[in-house]
Formats: structure tokens, C-alpha cells, sequence
């Protein structure tokens, strides 16, 4: 380090900083008045759901904003020099050298046309103003430090010939070998799956650590933030709303909206038969900044005061601030809009009926290319698959992506012809897609879409159809007004009750739904879940929900099956999965969940699954796990092993289940 | 890359072959033949069979059609109808004048358009639209204007109210300035559109590349915006230019023969309407699968930068 700054002056000091987009419709305020500091070394987390400015905020920090955004005020104080009063070319002598940045997703955000050591040397060198020869080594260092095996070689591949969590490694790589002294990680985690996720969290843990690099963490993960962080920013409506240590946050929220957000995950330890609380309502249009505190209308605690005057960040505790009038927040008036209301235990009486049943499915892609002799590359999505869901039951379907979940969803719904294996159901079964906005006509009415099923069945007459459409609309909760919308005029939470009321309308007696949450935010995320449960409850539906959540779907799901390459590596009850998980890989991916809780997590030291999945293009003779797995032996690699029960009510396919 | 050129080459040899069938057998399935074509109205009867036996018309379809296969493989077009000289000759003599055309116009437009596209879209970008909208709307105009009427239009105005060029006269290559005031005005008149098309293509590709997220990796990585333009920017926005440049070549070819014919110029174009006004099968026939063969070259071209541009390209 070349010059030492006072230990008490803020690294990174943002004051009142503005940030507006100017649209056709009206300017919106993206960042509204944000102040906070980082200092050297410390892991600061900015969390809040899409559209809160979290994104916005740190874009404008470095004023990489893309246009119509502009930076309309405030200062930016790094080491006590204001960036926003340097020129761009100024400017440019930061990026990259003081301040590092990894974007969200990293198959987009490298050059695709230029190899990794192009994109890597020259910044080395011209942050470090060394040769090329000694940025090369440099860069094969960092290459090797983030864990990409075989730097040397893999330094001079292009993006496209590497998978997502080994370019988000690259892109940490790259930002951190010109030794910046803050890095800003924009939601670096979120398009990776969950082991990745944990492993390239480690290593931006460990290598900040290392080079006592301060970080600034834009996520709308409250595990991430609570195995991460040093201290949390929540913002709302582009202010931040509250701003103190993490485990100050997590203990004693103390805005409503944070205490809100905390009770909405489904945590580890809470009563699976506990309904999740939600918070009502969606987050205020920015074009019209409402006048006093933007949250009220979704607040239960809301006094008069809070539509006269927005209240501004006071002290709660040591470092800890919040913006509410009300010093306790939600604590202080009513508890938290979760209705401690039961789950009624489901009925097990009608558990005796059998509504779907898979057995030894398979499902192989391949594509025969005419000219070519080589052999045709066989993708085994599928191997030999066997599951039953009864009646008023659900399912829960986990794994990496890759391994086969989805397939098993579109074979059942009879999308895919199965290679081999058989799939019955009893009745019907309709599906609920991921993407609510994606999977919807956009230029057909919402009571069209909802129709649309009964139109293709011929179900009744017009009218019928229409008195159909309207029950349905009721039934996952939304108002009749919206059946004359079109889908862009929904919200994503609203679009995703649309697609559960079209599943809904042939009076489906299974649905499978493939990670339906997973779009959306964590306010609305658990309006769905809450949803879905109700509907199970009262229709008696089998459900089959996918995900790669585990703790939706611990929360959800009655069974779960754990997949792995295409195969189901541990089948029993939820609880019994996650509490004593039978299977290396089940515990595995159990401990890479981070817990919304500091505290345990700063207990808990992962063990990680090395590695990524392999290719299904050539599986392995024995465990397909076996190039992962931690207590793996010689038999492992020779012998696969078959799904068997080592437990009475669990199935796993190990050799050795009660090893672990 | 050698793997993928063979590759791509033997698909070229595949479709001229295809081209050089089709246009065979349509010619021949088309009423009337290159006999009484060449006889006109004053040879019938016997005579007229007698020809038909003297050119190889009554053998059977399949044995011509190999025997004319043999001849374009030995670059034995045969001889034209009308002035019996070897077609050869003849397109020989006219190519390099077309071709010095289209490749002139080619360098025009990219050294025009590329820069204009690139600053339409950087104004875009930052939202300065005046410039934007200046260049585009230009272009769409041009772009619109039809190649026979700007040629009439430039030839009014540059050759004979301005007298700067010549409209006509001949063409010889022993003058080089003088051989290039002689096409400039044709080279000008194509260029126009071309023009407008590319620019609006470049601007449409940089812009978008310009909001791509490896874009915004490199400004947050501390590149100047002229670094980040030039070597991310224009590189990735390459890919879409190339293949444009490579389909506007087969406009232009169209393009050549209209002002071929409108400044008089001796090049393919004329070769082919002097061709078809005389009904000369052989001339036609061999023009037709030159100009299918010129289209084919340039296609494998196209498809060979692209994959030394984009090495994701892999089949």
C-alpha cells in the first residue's frame, strides 16, 4: 500500500447522492438522497428488491449509468476526493485501478469475442504499470487464486468455452488483480446456481480478506447478506431505510420494511405449518414519489405523520439508524402482518389415492448430424426416474441446474415423449412456468389467457366460461379489474397468480410448478407460497414444485427428491431430508443454503462441493457424484449405486448413507 | 479454421454445381431453342434441323448437359449466337470493368457509412438525438431513392450542367485517371444507397452493442470511451457489418447493370441485356452462372471473416 489513510475516515463516503432517469413518461427518481460509508476493509451489503435503486446507486458511485440516468446530486467522496466533480477522463484513472467492479451476469458481461488474457493483461499492466509478461503471470496468479483450474491454459480461452460460475470467477479475477481498494459486486451471485453461488461467495470472502479490499454487495439475498456482510443497507423507494451492523439488523430490525422482509423467508428453524407473512401492496411508482415516508401504505404501523413528512435516518443503537417515526417500528404497535395463523395439518385421508406415478423414466437427447461419422453425442437428462405423489401431497423436486428437474416436469406433463419408463396420472395435470411475463400472450387480455385452457376443452358456453374466469380470478386472489388488463400492466407477483389461475381452470387434480418464485421478489415471492399452499389446502391438489430454493422448498413441499444428474439421490419426508440428510449430496446442499441469520452463519463453516456438475453428455461408471463427493471411495467409482432404503421411510442411492 | 474453410468450400462447389443445373435445364425447358434463335425468321424446315445437328441440339438432354458440363470445367463457353466469338472473350474483357465498379463503391461505403453508423449510434447512446436523427433520416431518404433515378439525376447534374465527368465515351485501362473520372459518376450513383443502408445497419449494431454488459465491463474497468469503442464496441458490432457487406454485394451486382447501361459502360451488365435482347443462349447461360458463381465467392468469403471475427462460429 502506498499511502495509509486516517483509520477513522471513511474509504468510500457517499453523500445525498440523486441519481434520475429522464423517460417519455416523466422523470424517475431511481436513488433519492443516499449517504452511507464504507470504510477500508469493511463488507458492506446493499439489499432491496428490484426497482428499490440498490443497482442504480452503485452504478452512479463510479457514474457508469447508462443513459437516459444521470447523477443530478450529491457527492461521492473517495478518500476524501469527490468523484463526481472529476471529469471522465479523471474518472477513469478510478475505475478499474481504485474501485473494481463484478456485474450480475457473467455469460454477458465479458467480451465475447476476445480471449481472457486480452481482457485481463492490459488493465494489469496499466493499473500495476507492469510488463506484459509479469500482468501475464500476475493474472495467471489471480486466474489460480479465484479457483480456475489450470490457469495457465484456461488464461487464453474465450468466454464462451467456459460455464457461468467459471466466468463470474474470471470476472472476479480480472477486477481484483488491479488491487482496487473497494470493489462493488452487483448481485454477483444471483444467476448461479446454489453451490456455485456458495463457492464464489467464499472466494470473494477470503480473497477481500486477504487483500483488505472493502466491498460494497448489491443482493436481494438475505442469507448471502447475513453469511457476508459486516454491516446491511436496506433500501426502499431509493432511499436507504435503515443502516446498522448486521447482526444488528437481523436482531433488531427496526424499520418496518426490514422487519417485514426478515418475516417473509422461510428461515430453517421457523414451523413448517406457519404461514409466511407477506407485506401487502407493491412498492411506489417512481415517476411519483409519494409525499412523506414511501413504505406507509404497506405499513401496518402508519401514523399521520408519515404521510406529512418522510422521515429521516435517526440512531437506534451503536451505528445502527433507521428512517421511521416510530422508534420500534412494527415491534412497537402490532406484530408483524403474520397472522400466526396455522397451516392445518394436511389431510391425510386423502393421501390414499395415488395421483401421479413415475416409474424408471429416462429421457436421452441427442442430435444426429448428417456428414459427420463420429459418434452421436447422447445427452442423458433423464436416468431412470421413479416417484409417486399422492393426493393433496407435494413434491418437491431439488437440484443444481442440469440436473434434470425440469425434463422430469415436461415428461410428466407430457411436453417430452420419455425414452423409456412410464409416467401415470390421474386426471389432469397443468403446469406453472418460471417466467410469468415470458410465458403469457402479450396481446391477449388476462381473461383470455385465463380462458384459454377452456376454450381449447370446449368447457361449457360463453357465459359459463366468463362466471369460470371470474371464480378463478377471485381464487388466487386478484379483482376482477384485472381481467381486462394485459399482461405488461400486471406486476410480476399479480402475472404469477394469473398463471396459477389458468392452471387452475380445468380443475387440474395435479400442478406442477417449475420454479415459480424464482422471478420474483421476496415480499411478493411469499404472497405466492402462501398462495399455493392455501390452494393445495383447499382443493386438494398433488403439487409438484421444482426449485432450486431449499428453503421454499423445505417450507412447501411434504416429500422432497433430490436429483443429481438426472437421477434421484434421496427421496423422503421434508423434514427428515434436511434435519438428517442420507446422502452426501443432500448434505451438501444443505449447508451451502446461507441462513438468514448471522449468527449461525458466522458458527458455520461450509463445507463446499467442489467443482461443478459434469457433463451429462458422458457419465461416469459408478456414483455419478463421485468427482464431488467428500467420503468418496474406490467402490463409489466402480459400483453406482442404487436407490435403496436406509431409513424406513427414506430412499438414497449411497453406499455408505450413514456415513455421513 | 482450415477444417471450416474446406468445409465451406466444398458446400460453394455444391451449390454452383445446383446453379449451374437449374439454369441449364430451365434455359432448355423454355419454349423455342438457341437454333431458331440464331436462324431467326429466315431459316425453316430441313435447314433448321440441320442446324440443330450442327450445334449438338438432338442429342439426348442429359448428353448436352454433360457435355456442357465439360466445357465449363475446360472454361470452354462455347461461342456466342449472334457474332460467333467465344464467350470467353467477352466476359473476360468486361469483368474488370464491373468489378472495379463494385469494389470501388464497396470502399466508398464502408469508408462512409462505418463512421457515420458508429456516430449516429454513439449520439443515440448518450441521448443526443439531433445528429442521431439527422444521419438516420438522411439515410432512410437515400436509402429510398431507386438506383435508375439517381443515376439520371447525377448525370444531369454532374456531367452536363456541371460538365465534371464524363457521360459517356470510351473506356480504356491504359489512363487510369481518366478511366476513373469515366466510372466515378456510376461508382457514386451506387454508393448512394449503399450508403444509407449501411450506416443505418452500423448505427443499429453499435448501438446495441453499445448497452451490452461486457461494454459497461470495460468503462467500469477503466477504459477510455475511445478504447471501449474501438475494441469491444466496433469489433462485436463487426459481425452483423460484415454479413451486411456481404449481401449488399449482391445488390450492387444488380445495381451495375442499370448504370452499365445508362453510362454506357462495357462491363457484364450490358454484356447480359446485349444478351438477352439477342436471345444468345450461350451468352446468357454463362452470365448466369457467373453471376451465381460471384454471389457463391463472396458468400464463402462472408462466412470465412466471420469466423476469424467470432470464434464462437463453429460449424
Amino acid at each position: 500500500m502506498t499511502f495509509q489513510t486516517d483509520i477513522d475516515a471513511p474509504l468510500l463516503d457517499v453523500r445525498a447522492l440523486r441519481t434520475e432517469f429522464g423517460t417519455d413518461s416523466g422523470t424517475v427518481t431511481a436513488v433519492d438522497g443516499v449517504s452511507f460509508a464504507v470504510h477500508a476493509g469493511e463488507r458492506v451489503a446493499i439489499v432491496g428488491e428490484s426497482g428499490s435503486g440498490k443497482s442504480a446507486m452503485a452504478m452512479s458511485i463510479l457514474r457508469l449509468l447508462a443513459y437516459p440516468g444521470r447523477v443530478t446530486g450529491g457527492a461521492v467522496l473517495l478518500n476524501g476526493r469527490d468523484l463526481s466533480a472529476l471529469s471522465e477522463r479523471q474518472l477513469s484513472a478510478v475505475r478499474g485501478r481504485l474501485v473494481g467492479t463484478v456485474f450480475q451476469d457473467p455469460m454477458s458481461s465479458l467480451d465475447p469475442v476476445m480471449r481472457i488474457s486480452k481482457q485481463m493483461i492490459p488493465p494489469i499492466m496499466r493499473a500495476l504499470g507492469l510488463s506484459r509478461e509479469v500482468a501475464r503471470a500476475e493474472a495467471i496468479l489471480w486466474l489460480d487464486k479465484v479457483g480456475i483450474p489450470d490457469a495457465e491454459k484456461r488464461l487464453d480461452a474465450f468466454p464462451f468455452e467456459m460455464s457461468g460460475g467459471m466466468r463470474q470467477r474470471v470476472m472476479i479475477a480480472m477486477a481484483l488483480s488491479c488491487r482496487p481498494r473497494l470493489l462493488i459486486a452487483d448481485e454477483p451471485t444471483t444467476a448461479l446456481d446454489v453451490t456455485i453461488q456458495a463457492q464464489i461467495v467464499e472466494v470473494m470472502k477470503k480473497l477481500t480478506a486477504e487483500t483488505g479490499t472493502a466491498m460494497m454487495f448489491i443482493t436481494h439475498d438475505l442469507g448471502l447478506v447475513a453469511r457476508f456482510a459486516d454491516k446491511v443497507a436496506v433500501m426502499y423507494a431509493g432511499r436507504i431505510v435503515e443502516f446498522g451492523p448486521v447482526r444488528e439488523i437481523f436482531r433488531t430490525p427496526s424499520h418496518p420494511y426490514t422487519q417485514s422482509l426478515l418475516s417473509t423467508i422461510p428461515s430453517a428453524k421457523a414451523l413448517r405449518h406457519q404461514r409466511l407473512a407477506q407485506i401487502p401492496g407493491m412498492p411506489p411508482d417512481m415517476k411519483t414519489p409519494p409525499q412523506g415516508c414511501a413504505f406507509r401504505e404497506r405499513c401496518a404501523a402508519a401514523i399521520p405523520r408519515c404521510a406529512q413528512q418522510p422521515p429521516e435516518l435517526s440512531p437506534r443503537g451503536a451505528g445502527h439508524v433507521a428512517a421511521c417515526w416510530q422508534p420500534e417500528g412494527l415491534t412497537g404497535i402490532v406484530r408483524p402482518e403474520c397472522e400466526a395463523r396455522v397451516r392445518p395439518g394436511s389431510n391425510r385421508a386423502l393421501r390414499d389415492r395415488t395421483m401421479v406415478e413415475i416409474n424408471r423414466l429416462t429421457k436421452h437427447f441427442s442430435s444426429p448430424r448428417l456428414l459427420s461419422r463420429k459418434p452421436v453425442p447422447v445427452v442423458k437428462a433423464v436416468n431412470g426416474v421413479t416417484l409417486r405423489v399422492q393426493q393433496g401431497e407435494t413434491l418437491g423436486i431439488v437440484g443444481e441446474s442440469g440436473c434434470g428437474k425440469s425434463t422430469v416436469a415436461r415428461l410428466l406433463l407430457g411436453l417430452e415423449k420419455p425414452t423409456s419408463g412410464e409416467i401415470f396420472t390421474d386426471g389432469l395435470a397443468q403446469m406453472v412456468f418460471q417466467d410469468p411475463s415470458a410465458s403469457f400472450n402479450p396481446k391477449m387480455r388476462i381473461s383470455a389467457i385465463i380462458e384459454e385452457p377452456l376454450v381449447v376443452k370446449r368447457w361449457g358456453d360463453r357465459a359459463a366460461r366468463a362466471a369460470r374466469v371470474r371464480h378463478l380470478i377471485a381464487q388466487v386472489g386478484l379483482e376482477e379489474a384485472h381481467l381486462n388488463r394485459y399482461p405488461s400492466q400486471l406486476s410480476g407477483g399479480q402475472r404469477q397468480r394469473v398463471a396459477v389461475a389458468r392452471a387452475l381452470a380445468l380443475d387440474p387434480s395435479v400442478m406442477v410448478a417449475d420454479e415459480p418464485t424464482s422471478a420474483l421478489d421476496v415480499s411478493v415471492r411469499a404472497q405466492i407460497i402462501n398462495l399455493l399452499v392455501d390452494l393445495k389446502e383447499d382443493l386438494g391438489i398433488a403439487f409438484v414444485f421444482i426449485s432450486h430454493d431449499l428453503l421454499t422448498v423445505r417450507y412447501i413441499a411434504d416429500r422432497i427428491a433430490v436429483m443429481y444428474l438426472g437421477e434421484v439421490v434421496e427421496y423422503g419426508p421434508a423434514d427428515e431430508v434436511f434435519d438428517r440428510p442420507a446422502h452426501p449430496y443432500t448434505k451438501a446442499l444443505i449447508e451451502t443454503v446461507p441462513l438468514p441469520d448471522p449468527v449461525t452463519e458466522a458458527t458455520r463453516a461450509p463445507k463446499l462441493l467442489q467443482g461443478e456438475l459434469p457433463s451429462p453428455l458422458n457419465l461416469p461408471k459408478g456414483c455419478a457424484f463421485a468427482s464431488r463427493c467428500p467420503i468418496v471411495t474406490d467402490r463409489c467409482r466402480a459400483e453406482k449405486p442404487v436407490l435403496r432404503h436406509p431409513m424406513k421411510t427414506r430412499e438414497a442411492a449411497c453406499h455408505y448413507p450413514h456415513a455421513i | 479454421m482450415i477444417d471450416y474453410s474446406l468445409k465451406k468450400f466444398v458446400q460453394l462447389l455444391i451449390t454452383v454445381l445446383g446453379v449451374v443445373t437449374l439454369v441449364f435445364f430451365t434455359l432448355r425447358f423454355i419454349p423455342g431453342d438457341a437454333a431458331s434463335a440464331m436462324a431467326g425468321d429466315a431459316i425453316s424446315g430441313e435447314a433448321l434441323e440441320l442446324l440443330r445437328e450442327q450445334m449438338g441440339l438432338n442429342t439426348p438432354l442429359i448428353a448436352q448437359y454433360f457435355s456442357y458440363l465439360r466445357g465449363l470445367v475446360t472454361f470452354d463457353f462455347g461461342v456466342t449466337i449472334t457474332t460467333q466469338l467465344p464467350v470467353s472473350d467477352l466476359i473476360l474483357r468486361a469483368v474488370p470493368v464491373t468489378l472495379s465498379i463494385a469494389v470501388l463503391t464497396i470502399l466508398l461505403t464502408v469508408t462512409l457509412a462505418i463512421p457515420l453508423g458508429t456516430l449516429a449510434a454513439l449520439m443515440a447512446h448518450r441521448g443526443q438525438s439531433g445528429l442521431d436523427n439527422a444521419i438516420t433520416g438522411t439515410a432512410m431518404v437515400l436509402d429510398l431513392m431507386p438506383s435508375f433515378w439517381t443515376a439520371l439525376v447525377f448525370l444531369l447534374i454532374f456531367s452536363l450542367t456541371l460538365g465534371w465527368f464524363p457521360a459517356s465515351g470510351s473506356v480504356s485501362f491504359d489512363n487510369p485517371m481518366e478511366y476513373l473520372k469515366r466510372i466515378a459518376l456510376p461508382v457514386l450513383v451506387l454508393s448512394v444507397t449503399q450508403v444509407a443502408t449501411m450506416a443505418r445497419i452500423t448505427r443499429t449494431a453499435v448501438l446495441e452493442v453499445l448497452s451490452e454488459d461486457y461494454v459497461r465491463t470495460a468503462r467500469a474497468m477503466g477504459w477510455s470511451e475511445m478504447r471501449v469503442l474501438f475494441r469491444h464496441a466496433l469489433k462485436n458490432a463487426a459481425l452483423p457489418i460484415v454479413t451486411v457487406i456481404g449481401l449488399s454485394f449482391g445488390n450492387l451486382l444488380n445495381g451495375t447493370v442499370i448504370v452499365e447501361f445508362i453510362f454506357t459502360l462495357p462491363g457484364i451488365g450490358n454484356l447480359l441485356i446485349n444478351g438477352i435482347n439477342s436471345r444468345d443462349y450461350q451468352m446468357v447461360q454463362t452470365l448466369i452462372v457467373f453471376y451465381a458463381l460471384l454471389f457463391v465467392i463472396i458468400n464463402f468469403a462472408t462466412d470465412i471473416v466471420y469466423r476469424a471475427l467470432d470464434p464462437r462460429v463453429r460449424f
